[in-house]
This record gives C-alpha cells, sequence and structure tokens, in this order.
C-alpha cells in the first residue's frame, strides 16, 4: 500500500515537471524569446523603427525606407505593407537586411502603382 | 483487493498524464527548433494638408541685361523672357515652417499655382532648386552658385493670361525631407515672347502664387 502510495507520488511529479518543461519550452527561456504560437519576438530590436516613404511627380510611392535597423538585425527579412484607412494591403515588399554599422537603413522598392494619399499606415515585420 | 484496485486506478491516472506531459514537452521542443521569430509593429500617419499663398511666398526674377540687379525681389511682375542676350528667369518658394512637418513626413500631393498676366507663345519651365536664396539678394551673377536641377519638373504654357498649375510632388516631397523648400527656376524654353506672372507683391491676391500641400506625417 505505502509502494504503490510512493509511486503515485513520484508519477505524479513525473507530470507536473513535464508540464513545467514543455511550458518553458514554449517560452523559450534561456533564449530571450517570447513564445506566441509558432512565432516569437525577434532579439534583434524591440523597438518600431523609422520608417518614411519617397514618391514620383504622380504621387505613387517609389520607395520605403526603414532607418535604424540595429546591426543585430542583419540577415534578417524585414516586410513592409501599405495599408489604406480600413488596414487592407494596398502593396507589399520585403528584403533582406544586410550587414552595416552602426543603424542600417533598409531601402524597399518595387510597390507598383500605390498612390502615397491612400496610404494610412506602415505594417512591418522582421523575421529570422 | 477494493483498495489495491483503487491505487491502481490512480497510477494508471498518473501514468497518462505524464504520458500526455511527454507529448507536450515533444511539441514544444518542436515549436522552438521550427518556428519563425517575429517582430511586427504599425506605424500609423497622420494626413493633413497645409496650403501655401504670398505670405509664405517668396520670389524674384533676374535679368541677363541687368546681371547685378535685385530689382526683381520687389517687383508685383516676374518677368520670364528667352530673348538672347536679355534672358529673365524667374524664381518662386515658400516656407514651409509653418506646416511644422518633421523630416520624416512626405508630401501626398503638391500643386504650384502661378497667374500669367502678360501673355506670350512660350513654354514656361519649372527646375527645381535645392540652394538657398533670397528674392532680396538673388542677382542674375548669383543664379550660377545655385544648385538648379537640370529636369523640368513640369511646364506650362503662357501663351493665355489666367492661372497655370503644375504638379510638384516630386520636389516638395524632397524638400520635407530635406528640412527647407527652395522652390523652382522659371524660365522659357520654348518660344520668343516676354511674360510675366504675379508676385507675391501683386496688389491682386489672386494674381499671387501660391500651393496646395497635401501631406502626411
Amino acid at each position: 500500500m505505502k509502494r504503490l502510495t510512493n509511486i503515485f507520488g513520484v508519477a505524479l511529479t513525473a507530470a507536473l515537471l513535464s508540464v513545467g518543461v514543455a511550458s518553458a519550452a514554449s517560452l523559450g527561456l534561456g533564449t530571450g524569446k517570447l513564445g506566441a504560437g509558432s512565432a516569437t519576438v525577434s532579439g534583434c530590436t524591440s523597438s518600431s523603427l523609422t520608417t518614411t516613404r519617397n514618391v514620383d511627380n504622380s504621387g505613387n510611392v517609389t520607395q520605403v525606407n526603414v532607418t535604424g535597423v540595429p546591426q543585430a538585425c542583419a540577415a534578417e527579412t524585414l516586410a513592409v505593407t501599405l495599408q489604406n484607412s480600413t488596414n487592407t494591403s494596398l502593396g507589399a515588399v520585403s528584403a533582406v537586411v544586410g550587414t552595416c554599422s552602426g543603424g542600417c537603413t533598409v531601402t524597399l522598392t518595387g510597390f507598383g502603382s500605390v498612390s502615397a494619399a491612400n496610404v494610412n499606415a506602415y505594417a512591418l515585420s522582421l523575421t529570422q | 483487493m477494493r483498495r489495491s484496485l483503487l491505487i491502481s486506478q490512480r497510477l494508471l491516472i498518473a501514468v497518462v498524464v505524464a504520458t500526455i506531459a511527454s507529448v507536450g514537452v515533444a511539441y514544444g521542443a518542436s515549436l522552438g527548433l521550427g518556428s519563425k521569430k517575429l517582430h511586427a509593429w504599425n506605424q500609423t500617419l497622420t494626413k493633413g494638408t497645409c496650403n501655401q499663398t504670398s505670405t509664405t511666398a517668396d520670389d524674384t526674377y533676374v535679368q541677363q541685361a541687368l546681371p547685378t540687379s535685385t530689382t526683381g525681389g520687389a517687383a508685383t511682375t516676374l518677368t520670364i523672357s528667352p530673348v538672347a542676350a536679355a534672358q529673365d528667369y524667374a524664381f518662386i518658394r515658400f516656407n514651409l515652417s509653418g506646416c511644422s512637418l518633421p523630416t520624416t513626413a512626405g508630401a501626398d500631393s503638391a500643386v504650384l499655382t502661378v497667374r500669367v498676366t502678360t501673355s506670350g507663345n512660350d513654354t514656361i519651365s519649372l527646375f527645381p532648386v535645392t540652394s538657398s536664396w533670397s528674392s532680396s539678394t538673388l542677382t542674375w551673377n548669383g543664379v550660377s552658385g545655385l544648385t538648379i536641377g537640370s529636369t523640368a519638373t513640369g511646364t506650362f504654357s503662357a501663351s493665355t493670361t489666367g492661372n497655370k498649375t503644375v504638379t510638384v510632388t516630386a520636389d516638395v516631397d524632397a524638400a520635407i525631407k530635406a528640412g527647407t523648400l527652395w522652390g523652382w527656376e522659371l524660365r522659357a524654353t520654348s518660344g520668343t515672347a516676354i511674360v510675366a506672372i504675379g508676385a507675391a507683391e501683386n496688389a491682386t491676391s489672386t494674381n499671387r502664387p501660391s500651393m496646395t500641400l497635401n501631406y502626411e506625417k
């Protein structure tokens, strides 16, 4: 009887420990990454970066410039989506962050004929 | 016997829980190995209008025949002449400081309006100026020291009097990012007539240069 109780206690402890390990794995403890389903926060930056755009004389976006990208983000993929007032995508382009000293500027081109007047927001992401 | 059965059931439950937890560990490990890291954010833009009138305009014209003259700075009309050895160029700019636009802002659209007060069969072209000048000091000789684009931003026909509009969005967008709008040089690129447009000093407000500006910041 006592033996069986001990076995039960050991099994319960192992179960709780396993749950804890699983939870730790999903949080990415030890690597500074925060879990969220299949995505975790990139470790290269935690701040919002400055985004500007250039236009041609017709008012169409010719390029988007993201400045102040930390060097730690080199080789990550920066994606920019131009959104209208209802957050609908008007065009999206991505590029790989190059190597640079200090803050990098990433220039993205090829958005097509998107009128800057219709762009109300930039949605950006950095992925490894 | 009955107690042994109860214990066996508890043991079975514990084994099942441990098994499920193990599967969870495996799943967690697979997430860590296969997932991508993502940092996402949004930047929302503010739209606005900052139209320019004669109160923010500065203009002049320079005369090849009087290469050191600054009289164009106070003139009520700006003369543009393609006549050989007597060419006149006009200069117009606006002070955008009242718009309080940071250098990260941009122009969504910008349209310059001038009024032709003396017509002639000329095509007037606007060339962007990107270096500083003042209507009180600019002379014909001083023009060579300015930085002026070689490609015309736009043109208009001066064959009739009245308002003429030129889209200048790209120039104004670049100027916002540079911090200052130094405007345009207006000169005849075809034709032989001497024409005139209203200056900021013109007594009739509708004759003065103006610019509509829609921006984002």
